[in-house]
């Protein structure tokens, strides 16, 4: 084993022990008390109703969105999507992918080059490769925000 | 046992190897899925109301910060340091120009104020108490570091399993072993077909990130696409893909996008300087590979 950066992977680990030092998930039970985190609770309030009067970016005082979970569906390339959108104090707080895969199919490994096929067997379900964006859900997102849209 | 969900504009997928109940998995995954909310409600720069943004407002004056913004920035200005402003995370207005200024689930545009000339030099941080002072107006993107931050959290509350893979959009942390007991198969995205695999490589206990120029291209400009060097105000073109292995994500994640950065054999160079492994792909596709991979 060849050593690392010392200096680089001390600065991730102190990265992370800060955020627990912080109050991030103190204890296992607390967060399954639903007992609300300290960074979360300072967000969440001040994006409340009364607090928004004072924010200089705020354009009005009316939510936008009615607080709940929505269901929006889509379509791409690998079929239907569906997500679930839900909304508090008019933040997006969750989207979930309720019904999708990201998977490669036999028909796409089928046509690889030779080289390529021997490095790789089917069951690679996981690929690193560079960011890919959120697009392919848009119009299922868009669905559910549309429900959840204040008149 | 296996959840999905969306956050900073990517698909991230969260999955682990148990023989515990599926209540008790799906609590610690939902618990995992939290490290994602709050760094993105703390260092999204498409959304006003992001620590990041509105830490952005105050110019000259110190703000304490929380670590979930604090930690990821600190990192990145280090890595500022050590690539002397090629990695710079005073990018964001550029960024903003080049049409990367839209929320992916409300739609909404950012339009930021920010001085012409700036660099991580005009960030000044204090750890005690956690602070931060703008010297000019300008707007932070941590687009590289946040998300690897993100995995990394996620990582700690699942690491009671036998096994568990996170995979944030194609950067990925393996921990422990896969379904079938092996190393956890990671294939690596071929970058002109998307539905193929360039290489695999197996990992326990690693992250393994990639930046690359064949995703999220700007629309307008052709040649332009998500990093870009904040000197030429350029995307920089020498590799097509950059694969990094480390034990963290914030690490591989950076890493990868300072050698897309720095480009040719200086960008090689980096990686072996830091003892670490990598994959890099050229224009012509031809693979290279350090660190004994």
């Amino acid at each position: 084993m060849k050593k690392m950066d010392k200096k680089w992977v001390l600065l991730c680990s102190t990265a992370i022990a800060a955020v627990y030092a912080a109050g991030y998930y103190t204890t296992e039970t607390q967060a399954a008390d639903g007992q609300p985190k300290p960074y979360m609770a300072n967000f969440v309030q001040s994006n409340s109703p009364t607090s928004t009067h004072t924010d200089v970016t705020s354009r009005q005082t009316q939510s936008r969105y009615k607080d709940g979970t929505y269901t929006g569906m889509g379509m791409n390339r690998r079929g239907s999507i569906e997500v679930q959108v839900t909304i508090k104090n008019d933040q997006i707080t969750d989207v979930e992918i309720s019904d999708f895969a990201m998977h490669y199919s036999e028909r796409d490994v089928v046509g690889l080059p030779e080289e390529v096929l021997q490095n790789q067997s089917p069951q690679v379900q996981n690929v690193s490769g560079a960011t890919y964006s959120t697009e392919a859900f848009q119009d299922a997102v868009q669905e559910a925000l549309n429900q959840a849209q204040n008149a | 046992m296996r959840k999905t969900k969306l956050y900073m504009d990517t698909v991230v997928d969260i999955q682990v190897v148990t023989g515990k109940s599926n209540q008790a998995a799906a609590e610690k995954i939902n618990q995992a899925f939290q490290a994602f909310y709050q760094v993105e409600q703390a260092c999204s720069r498409f959304s006003p109301s992001s620590e990041l943004m509105r830490a952005c407002q105050n110019v000259g004056t110190p703000v304490e910060i929380s670590p979930f913004f604090f930690e990821p920035l600190h990192f990145a200005i280090e890595m500022a340091r050590m690539t002397e402003g090629l990695f710079d995370p005073t990018v964001g207005k550029v960024m903003e120009k080049n049409g990367f200024n839209r929320h992916y689930l409300t739609g909404d545009r950012m339009d930021s104020p920010a001085a012409d000339s700036v660099s991580y030099q005009d960030i000044v941080m204090d750890r005690q108490p956690r602070t931060l002072l703008l010297k000019k107006p300008l707007v932070i993107d941590l687009g590289a570091v946040a998300k690897g931050f993100a995995i990394d959290l996620a990582a700690q509350e699942l690491k009671e399993f036998d096994g568990f893979l996170i995979n944030a959009g194609g950067d990925l942390f393996a921990g422990g072993l896969d379904f079938y007991g092996q190393p956890w198969k990671i294939g690596i995205q071929h970058p002109f077909q998307k539905d193929q695999l360039i290489d695999t490589v197996e990992i326990t206990n690693q992250a393994i990130c990639t930046s690359g120029s064949y995703e999220r291209r700007n629309p307008a400009i052709a040649d332009l696409h998500h990093i870009v060097n904040p000197k030429t105000k350029q995307s920089p073109n020498q590799w097509v893909s950059v694969s990094v292995m480390a034990p963290f994500a914030m690490m591989a994640d950076a890493f990868s996008t300072s050698s897309f950065l720095l480009g040719g054999e200086k960008g090689k160079q980096l990686i072996e300087d830091a003892n670490l492994q990598g994959i890099w792909i050229t224009p012509e596709l031809q693979l290279v590979r350090t660190g004994g991979i």
